[in-house]
């Protein structure tokens, strides 16, 4: 993969990203954020892209720096980690390969069908098991404060 | 505590309203559950039990005289809006430090529940620029990225139609995408774009359930297993309507001539 490729995969997926943070109706104020978190997110794409082989791996650590990203900063600006989580993960999200997986089926070329899924699967397996590790990670911490809360109720 | 306790009906048909409008914004379910528990303690619930789906909470509270309550509550459809999460949000925090009279408190849901505009520009705006990043993305040339835009407009029109007329979301989506596939033959064959598949990927990542499809492994993953069966049975066949939705065009003008991937 050249930089022109790079370039374009990063700069198109932000555009996709602030495109969904309209659809998505986000609050015009936190939209930057959003940006910022798909920036980092494709920028570690690019990387894992250029060095591995695997979907699954190629998508693991976007997702991890992404939703790292998005309970990061959602402790900073105070609102749902699960709206910048969604639009930074937009742009890897197997859009392209639903699309392949059902163009060869309607087309009924079942090889390269059983091959698209398999490829899709592996993606999105990838991106929610990225994702889980750190929401296992922020429950962890959570389920403290929720325990303070709760005795405190109890008093 | 000093706070007038509340009956249980009325708290957890607040919490519970609460959670539905939570889940139609595009909340993850775990978020709601603890959402209406969390609301429920705050008023001095001695236990709540919740269990939510997509399409449905049901919850039971008992109070401090032992009395319990059961509600529940469908929810029939749901569209991102982050804007509106983002104030339930704040409110249940609200409520959760200080547990004011739940009947006070209904005009300030009815408020941020209610959202008059059927046909937001906003979101025509957030197409335009979604689909012509994301042709350019999956590798289309900048002609197919502008043959895109007017594409994606026609394909807000028909998602708000859904809004006004409740048409069903798999018919809708199927349409979609069949709308998609013609223009998209038709911008090629006038020689105004170079590549028919790319444009369709474009405007298919609008309807397409990829978002969805991965919540629902994360929720399976994360031993929400219902909730997570029931978006991924959906996500695969909105998945479906969107391959019957191209393959009328691909079928009425053949795959051959138009470059498809």
């Amino acid at each position: 993969m050249d930089l022109k490729q790079a370039l374009i995969l990063i700069f198109a997926g932000i555009g996709g990203t602030l495109g969904f943070s309209l659809i998505f109706r986000m609050r015009k104020k936190l939209i930057v954020w959003s940006l910022l978190g798909a920036a980092l997110t494709l920028g570690v794409y690019v990387l894992c892209l250029a060095t591995m082989q695997h979907a699954f791996f190629q998508n693991l650590f976007p997702a991890l720096a992404g939703a790292l990203y998005a309970e990061v900063t959602a402790k900073l600006t105070k609102s749902p980690a699960t709206q910048y989580l969604a639009c930074a993960i937009i742009p890897l999200v197997p859009g392209g390969g639903l699309y392949y997986t059902m163009y060869h089926f309607v087309t009924g070329d079942l090889d390269a069908f059983h091959a698209q899924l398999t490829q899709t699967a592996r993606v999105a397996a990838g991106l929610a098991v990225g994702i889980m590790l750190v929401s296992v990670l922020m429950h962890q911490l959570r389920r403290h404060s929720y325990r303070e809360l709760a005795k405190q109720t109890e008093e | 505590m000093s706070e007038p306790s509340y009956p249980a009906a009325q708290v957890l048909s607040l919490a519970m309203d609460i959670g539905k409008c939570m889940i139609r914004c595009g909340a993850e379910i775990n978020r709601v559950e603890e959402t209406v528990m969390r609301i429920c303690r705050a008023y001095g619930m001695q236990q709540t039990d919740v269990f939510s789906i997509v399409s449905m909470i049901v919850g039971t509270t008992r109070d401090k005289n032992g009395t319990e309550t059961t509600l529940s509550r469908r929810v029939y459809s749901y569209a991102t809006n982050f804007m509106q999460l983002e104030r339930l949000n704040a409110l249940s925090r609200k409520l959760c430090a200080n547990p004011v009279d739940p009947a006070s408190v209904r005009p300030e849901l009815e408020e941020i529940r209610r959202d008059p505009v059927k046909l937001h520009p906003t979101v025509c705006i957030g197409y335009l620029i979604a689909a012509a990043a994301f042709t350019l993305f999956f590798g289309g040339t900048w002609k197919d990225a502008l043959a895109s835009v007017p594409i994606a407009v026609i394909l807000w029109l028909i998602g708000s139609l859904v809004k006004v007329h409740g048409m069903s979301k798999l018919f809708v989506t199927a349409l979609s995408s069949a709308t998609a596939g013609f223009l998209a033959i038709a911008f090629v064959k006038l020689g105004l774009a170079d590549h028919a598949g790319m444009i369709m990927i474009g405007d298919v990542m609008l309807v397409i359930p990829g978002l969805m499809l991965i919540n629902s492994v994360r929720e399976m993953l994360c031993g929400d297993l219902m909730s997570g069966m029931l978006r991924l049975l959906e996500s695969l066949i909105l998945s479906l309507a969107i391959a019957c939705g191209f393959a009328v065009p691909i079928l009425i003008f053949g795959a051959g001539g138009v470059s498809w991937i």
